[in-house]
């Protein structure tokens, strides 16, 4: 245990394999708990009933209507929230950062967009009933000083597509506050000060300098948000009980029973998000990765 | 005839006074530097050049123009900054074109623009690299090419060189004043390094606590500081306290040895509190020559610099540091041995105690 | 320009979105609260909240699942300590592919990952191509039910807390700190015990928090996997009642302020989002 065994330099070549023992638990576990059981939906995928190789899951499942429904709905509502819950948040992370408020509101923002985001599943469903709900606050409040009432006299409907979306905003606009804070501060001064030296405009400056450096942690923040809200189960299960069909409630109807009757389907299925899910971060992380570039 | 005015300036911040009662008139095509140590109030008064900050009261004159209140995207005016300012997003050529764009000028025009600058600042190759491919040495030409793209009529540079390793400062430090040279263009030059100041300017503002301290050429700046600061900052320099012993010869009393000065002194009395100072070079060991003041000194300590080695002496109670080229025939003295150094009265300078 | 400058300095778009934006942060509680506090007819007070902390399976649940975050920290920390330190120390070829690992539960959301575990796990496991069972179906009874729930929540935290020790360990250079107590003849366990788990605290603390976040009203593990926690127990009683529910919501925004205004504490301004959703 001298000093030499530390260099990694002089201890590699003989016994570097040995190493490998000391993350050893961490692969384990990681095989057992999150490989297998990722691979065992995989599998299943390809799998008919007899557990033959097919692709007729994988097949069907572009054909189905229902789950093609459930998906398409999913997408509507994860963008829905992604652009609305990117836009909005930009705004107030720009209205903290460069948009000239006090600094304590800044912190007061970035604690709150900390626990807003972190508070979703049964909790918030239960919050958006009481404020949105047929006798929710909000909703008797437009009630009394509009006369509007929404759920006889508009289409809104809390347990509907737009009661989802804005629910989930909930949590979607405060990840975005956390993730472009840091970002926009990012912006240098200087940039500014050299773009209005050089002649151009505050509109200017917005268009030519600051959206377009933004843009990629813009984008890649809103794809990040549009997977966030893609995997989320337990809001809209809480909030509509099972009714509204997004993928993450079929399939979780499929794991209670076998609502397909075809496993095999079900696995595709799953399979299906994970592939939306892996593209969209992938998607994050090469953006992320251009935008480091430039806010070094 | 002066093209640039800066007329009794003076900033507040709050209660903080920067910059006070600043007056100077720069003509067409000087290079002036500010010289002064942070906070001393030199980039607040570029920075009002430039229209970033507003003077409390005063007046700016460009080439007869009031421009004191006018928003910095109406001036015509380039600058530069210590950390390139560059923008991330844009290609060197984008950045040098883009003064140039938000003024919607022909794309042809822009073009033609770009392409001189780019060969004014040898980066041909480098044309549609991105700023994050360049090191600091080239993304500091492109914001000069960018800032001269827009034939600004003043050009201000805020500190350009202190991010840069020590060899590319140099060299860029004389490029940037063959452009201007070349150009014929105004420039304001911020910078805390005396170095930098001596060697690039026409003429140099040192400043001190948001005042002028003094302004001349670097030749005097450095021979003939007026003020205790100023001899202090720039260059490195010896002072001691002294007192009148007669105005009409200019006869001086350090610590009981004599000096003999060739300032004028004869408005001072026999007798007053005054400061000397003494450049260390203006030292040397006797020789044959003749000098006016030939003074018995001890070594004390001997220090090498590199090109020049430093030797501490003690000329009755006070310590002096005398300055000699180094060359490795060099016969240095033993320290605590007694020597004889000799200086010119001319090097010997009275400052106001 | 002073006119120009002056326009700038009145923010007034920003205070728009800012106002706005607490007005969305804020009116869901507010709703939430002022319905928890009508539980008697004209009357505003706290009977919702007696009556739902009153109830015996409110504290069984909520107990439960803080003893699940509790094990699932622990867990978390054994697990994850050793693998970044062994990582930064001796294996930085394994940098990449361990990161790539952790980021997996952002592919595999929770409701994937526990269809996957009930597939694999409620089945017997047999020691491969033989008929010996060595493990009854780990779905069928308690111990095992714990077991299988407290990995799935590790999973669910591991890009959280992994990030957060790694991170605390590049701050503190755990290297240089290890070469120099070796230096001094300490020997591994009072390396890590004495001098890497002291100086990370704060980074585990962070971690920690995140996944009790995560944790304590997670729904979807636990109602498929069928265990008694505060998830589910929320749920159904949102299912069959009015005004309790919305009192164990409004207090279960409490704990996440409670558990993230700590993080804020002992993290600075990193609040990062987790993924019970």
């Amino acid at each position: 245990m001298a000093q030499t065994a530390l260099n990694p330099k002089s201890s590699l070549p003989a016994s570097g394999w040995k190493n490998w023992i000391g993350v050893l638990p961490f692969f384990l576990f990681a095989v057992l708990f999150l490989v297998l059981p990722s691979l065992r939906l995989v599998m299943g995928s390809f799998a008919d009933n007899e557990g033959q190789f097919t692709f007729a899951n994988i097949l069907q499942l572009f054909q189905e209507q229902s789950i093609l429904d459930a998906y398409w709905l999913s997408i509507r509502i994860s963008a829905a929230t992604a652009l609305g819950g990117g836009i909005f948040g930009f705004l107030l992370a720009y209205s903290v950062t460069v948009g000239g408020l006090p600094k304590p509101l800044r912190s007061a923002l970035i604690t709150f967009s900390g626990v807003a985001s972190n508070f979703a599943g049964v909790p918030l469903a239960f919050a958006f009933i009481a404020t949105l709900g047929r006798t929710g606050f909000v909703t008797a409040l437009i009630k009394n000083l509009f006369g509007v009432n929404l759920y006889q006299q508009t289409d809104f409907d809390l347990y509907s597509f737009w009661g989802l979306s804005l629910t989930y905003m909930y949590f979607q606009f405060p990840l975005m506050v956390l993730i472009m804070a840091p970002a926009l501060d990012g912006l240098k001064r200087e940039w500014r000060e050299a773009a209005e030296n050089l002649g151009a405009s505050n509109a200017q400056y917005w268009l030519k300098v600051a959206f377009p450096v933004l843009l990629p942690s813009l984008l890649g923040s809103m794809i990040l948000l549009f997977g966030n809200a893609f995997g989320a189960y337990a809001t809209a299960y809480a909030l509509t009980g099972g009714r509204l069909g997004i993928i993450t409630i079929q399939i979780g109807a499929q794991i209670r029973g076998d609502v397909l009757h075809n496993p095999g389907l079900g696995y595709a299925m799953a399979m299906g998000m994970v592939v939306i899910m892996a593209i969209s971060l992938m998607g994050y992380s090469w953006l992320q990765k251009r935008s480091e570039r430039w806010l070094r | 005839m002066s093209y640039l005015t800066l007329s009794k300036i003076t900033k507040q911040f709050g209660d903080t006074v920067v910059v006070d009662d600043f007056t100077l008139e720069i003509a067409k095509g000087e290079f002036v530097s500010f010289l002064g140590p942070s906070g001393c109030g030199k980039t607040t008064t570029l920075r009002m050049v430039a229209g970033f900050e507003i003077p409390t009261s005063g007046k700016i004159i460009l080439d007869g123009a009031d421009i004191t209140d006018k928003a910095p995207n109406q001036r015509n005016v380039g600058m530069i900054f210590q950390s390139y300012a560059l923008f991330p997003n844009m290609t060197v050529a984008q950045n040098i074109g883009f003064g140039l764009n938000v003024r919607k000028e022909a794309k042809e025009t822009i073009k033609q623009r770009v392409d001189e600058m780019i060969a004014l600042i040898n980066l041909e190759k480098h044309a549609n690299k991105y700023p994050y491919q360049l090191s600091g040495g080239q993304q500091q030409r492109v914001s000069l090419a960018r800032a001269l793209a827009i034939h600004p009529q003043v050009l201000l540079l805020d500190e350009p060189l202190s991010a840069l390793d020590a060899k590319i400062r140099v060299s860029l430090r004389s490029e940037i004043r063959a452009i201007q040279k070349k150009l014929g263009i105004t420039a304001i030059f911020v910078t805390h390094d005396q170095e930098e100041a001596l060697s690039i300017s026409d003429r140099i503002v040192v400043m001190n606590a948001g005042l002028m301290e003094q302004v001349g050429t670097p030749f005097e700046i450095y021979n003939f500081p007026q003020t205790q600061f100023v001899a202090n900052f720039v260059g490195s320099l010896n002072t001691a306290k002294a007192e009148v012993s007669d105005p009409a010869t200019g006869l001086l009393n350090v610590d009981g040895i004599q000096f003999i000065t060739a300032t004028d002194i004869k408005s001072r009395k026999k007798g007053d509190a005054i400061r000397v100072s003494i450049r260390p070079e203006r030292f040397s060991f006797a020789d044959n020559q003749k000098k006016d003041n030939v003074l018995d000194c001890t070594v004390e300590n001997i220090t090498f610099l590199g090109s020049v080695v430093r030797i501490q002496v003690k000329i009755g109670e006070a310590k002096f540091n005398m300055d000699t080229f180094n060359n490795p025939f060099l016969e240095l003295p033993k320290i605590g041995s007694k020597e004889q150094v000799t200086c010119s009265k001319e090097a010997v300078l009275v400052l106001d105690e | 320009m002073n006119l120009m400058s002056r326009i700038r300095r009145i923010p007034f778009w920003s205070w728009v979105w800012f106002l706005l934006g607490a007005l969305y942060f804020l009116l869901p509680l507010y709703a939430t609260l002022n319905f928890s506090l009508r539980m008697e007819r004209d009357v505003i007070g706290f009977k919702a909240y007696i009556r739902a902390f009153e109830d015996p399976d409110f504290l069984k649940t909520f107990l439960y699942s803080n003893m699940l975050a509790l094990l699932t920290i622990i867990a978390s920390i054994i697990l994850i300590v050793p693998t970044a330190y062994w990582i930064r120390l001796r294996l930085p070829e394994a940098r990449r592919i361990v990161e790539f690992i952790t980021l997996l539960p952002f592919v595999v959301p929770a409701i994937i990952l526990v269809f996957g575990l009930i597939r694999i796990y409620s089945s017997p496991v047999n020691i491969p191509f033989t008929e010996i069972r060595i493990l009854q179906p780990l779905t069928t009874f308690e111990v095992g039910t714990d077991i299988l729930i407290i990995a799935g929540y590790v999973v669910l935290g591991l890009p959280y807390m992994y990030r957060s020790v790694d991170t605390g360990m590049r701050t503190v250079d755990v290297r240089t700190l290890t070469e120099a107590a070796q230096s001094l003849g300490a020997s591994w366990f009072t390396i890590i015990v004495r001098i890497i788990l002291p100086n990370i605290r704060a980074a585990l603390l962070s971690g920690a928090l995140l996944t009790f976040a995560i944790v304590v009203g997670e729904v979807t593990l636990a109602s498929f996997l069928g265990v008694p926690a505060f998830g589910p127990y929320l749920f159904l009683l949102g299912q069959h009642r009015a005004y309790e529910p919305a009192a164990l919501s409004f207090a279960s925004f409490l704990l996440t302020w409670l558990a993230m205004g700590l993080l804020q504490l002992v993290s600075g301004e990193q609040g990062q989002a987790a993924g019970a959703h």
